[in-house]
């Protein structure tokens, strides 16, 4: 208890400033990879941690025993703009080695006498590496063109300093790889073409500048993060809302189709492809009624809500659903209360309303009875809208079990429940043993009455 | 001594099915409540909803199922009893027939009755409790309370005319003059059954199914 007092508020905030300043670090230092690879043996470099960047002092500690004797050869592959981030984008490292754009590279490190790698090198600037190149070689670069090396003739008493500008890519992702590609070609040639002159060299392969290969092609819209296989859903179209004078939406319905067939025809109408208007909708507290008038058809649903005491609560029914025709004015009238129903603050929603199968609109006039209804993904809500435009949970007309699940459960459990009892009745039938006695005489049975 | 009750391989069975049943009933309940779907529990629905023929016909299958049982139970035990007193004291073999005879009477009640409802169910077109009916309703309620009448009466009625005969056989083994007493109280013991078949036939008095 005494120690914890003990950590003051200037020990926590150093705490805190160290640990700022070493994610800083990581994250705001430039840094390019530079590969080496040689005829002859480089002296072993233990692999650094992981995260840790190569400082230019000690790439060149380790390079001063290298370059510190002999003359040397040193091809360096200048790529415009190289990074981590490109061998792992472009390096088939993901089990699609056939894809790698690096291929001559790897050939040639792994075939080399030895390589060695910094897998990041602090940039400080454009011109650092040839400089310290040059610097440890004592010669100057020369920039050799890939085609003209197979001409040049290299003078090996004294020190070489080649070097080779492979491009990078320009901002269409596309190309990155064939740009890649065609550079591992060239290093690829140019190789060759040293072996074939069957000059001892060292060769290295680094950027000019850190590329932002990542950064790139997350522009590009290519997702890094987890995406969902499945195809979008197209979009919903919004709900028929009728608003009262307030302006507080009041009244929603919401319906993939809402199918009617006239009678006489046999094919059905979807009227949720038309546009409808709701003037002459009303609600308040107990009534509300939608009209949806089309073109030649006007839909009206009428709900009303009150108190039931067995179950105290508040509930709305769709009462009716009418359907007139403009011209003719004649009317078909359905009824809905008993199966389209739910509490007041919650809204109805039915895979299938329809007065054709599994019946929730009843026909109530004679009209009706030529009529077929059948709305399809139906959703409805006239009371309790809260102010936004969402319907309230739905009630809907599916329920967990349904009748026929709960009548073959009750059959079965009661048989099941006379099975179990049977059972136990004979587990528990014992032979009477209470008189036997092995050591006594056996019973004798009369043969006569 | 609990703990050998427990070991018992039978109660260890039965409590866990009772506490797994009374705690899937808990915790369905809890559900519905905390998320205010308790409306959907609705008794109403269900006894609409399923068919009249359900009830019917568990009332017919529980009315044969269940007199047969309290007639076996009967028999099981005055025969064993009956058998065992008979190696000592043939005698009684063929007078305590009577007792098997007033136990198998109830499964023919059992019987009787499982008939007579039946004949009472019939078709009837409707698919919504509107078309249904209330009198198809009725139907299959009365159906279903007769049958479980006729059958838990007969079922106890069983057992108990099963239990006295067995004391009289053992009884007429030991004197002879016993038997004709004893069967005064095997006949009260078979009377009520016969209460629960006048009350079954009360209750179906009424039933019309059909349109």
């Amino acid at each position: 208890m005494a120690e914890s007092k003990n950590f003051s508020n200037g020990s926590i905030m150093a705490f805190i400033f160290f640990f700022a300043a070493f994610l800083a670090s990581g994250s705001s230092t430039a840094q390019v990879p530079f590969l080496m690879w040689s005829t002859k043996s480089l002296p072993s470099l233990t692999s650094p941690p992981a995260g840790h960047i190569t400082s230019m002092e000690e790439l060149a500690a380790y390079l001063t025993p290298v370059f510190g004797s002999g003359s040397n050869t040193v091809l360096l592959f200048l790529q415009d703009k190289l990074s981590k981030d490109d061998f792992t984008l472009f390096g088939g490292v993901f089990g699609n080695k056939e894809e790698s754009a690096f291929r001559n590279l790897e050939a040639a490190l792994q075939s080399s006498s030895s390589s060695v790698s910094f897998p990041a090198l602090e940039w400080t600037g454009e011109s650092a590496i040839p400089t310290l190149l040059q610097q440890k070689l004592g010669a100057s670069p020369l920039l050799v063109d890939p085609d003209t090396l197979s001409h040049l003739s290299l003078n090996t008493s004294t020190s070489n300093l080649l070097i080779i500008n492979l491009p990078y890519c320009s901002d269409s992702l596309k190309s990155c790889k064939e740009v890649l590609s065609n550079n591992d070609e060239i290093i690829g040639k140019v190789l060759s073409s040293l072996k074939a002159k069957d000059v001892s060299y060292t060769a290295a392969y680094t950027g000019l500048q850190p590329s932002q290969a990542i950064l790139k092609s997350s522009l590009l819209n290519q997702q890094v993060g987890r995406t969902l296989l499945q195809a979008p859903a197209a979009d919903v179209k919004a709900p028929i809302i009728f608003s009262n004078t307030t302006g507080f939406p009041c009244i929603m319905l919401w319906a993939q189709n809402l199918s009617i067939s006239p009678p006489g025809s046999t094919d059905f109408i979807d009227l949720a492809q038309e546009n409808a208007t709701v003037i002459g909708s009303m609600c308040n507290s107990t009534n509300s009624e939608l009209v949806l008038t089309y073109v030649n058809y006007i839909l009206r649903f009428a709900m009303s809500q009150r108190f039931y005491p067995v179950s105290a609560r508040n509930w709305f029914t769709l009462d009716s659903v009418q359907v007139q025709v403009h011209s003719s004015g004649q009317t078909a009238s359905f009824v809905g209360s008993h199966g389209i129903y739910a509490p007041a603050e919650y809204s109805f929603h039915c895979q299938s309303v329809s007065s054709v199968r599994d019946t929730l609109l009843v026909p109530a006039n004679q009209n009706a009875t030529q009529w077929k209804l059948n709305f399809v993904d139906f959703q409805i809500q006239g009371f309790s809208l809260a102010n936004g435009t969402n319907f309230s949970y739905a009630s809907d007309c599916a329920s967990f079990f349904t009748a026929g699940i709960w009548m073959g459960l009750v059959t079965s459990l009661l048989m099941l429940l006379i099975f179990v009892y049977g059972l136990h009745m004979i587990m528990q039938l014992n032979t009477m043993d209470r008189f036997d006695d092995p050591k006594g005489p056996t019973i004798s049975v009369p043969q006569s009455d | 001594m609990l703990l050998e009750w427990m070991m018992n391989g039978h109660a260890i069975l039965y409590t866990g099915v009772t506490l797994a049943f009374w705690s899937t009933i808990l915790i369905v309940g809890i559900c519905y409540t905390i998320f205010d779907l308790g409306f959907r529990f609705d008794v109403a629905w269900f006894l609409t909803e399923t068919s009249p023929f359900m009830w019917a016909n568990l009332g017919i299958g529980l009315a044969i199922s269940l007199s047969v049982v309290g007639a076996a139970w009967g028999i099981y035990i005055t025969g064993s009893s009956i058998i065992g007193g008979g190696v000592k004291a043939p005698r009684i073999k063929t007078k305590n027939l009577v007792s098997i005879i007033f136990c198998e009477a109830v499964a023919i009640y059992g019987i009787i009755m499982a008939i007579v409802i039946s004949n009472m169910a019939e078709n009837f077109t409707g698919t919504t409790p509107e078309t249904i009916g209330a009198r198809n309703y009725q139907a299959g309620y009365s159906m279903f309370g007769a049958g479980l009448t006729v059958g838990f009466s007969n079922l106890f009625c069983g057992i108990c005319v099963g239990i006295v005969g067995s004391g009289a056989a053992l009884a007429d083994a030991q004197n002879a003059s016993l038997f004709v007493k004893i069967l005064i109280v095997e006949i009260f013991g078979s009377a009520i059954g016969l209460f629960g078949v006048i009350v079954a036939i009360l209750q179906t008095s009424k039933v019309k199914m059909g349109d």
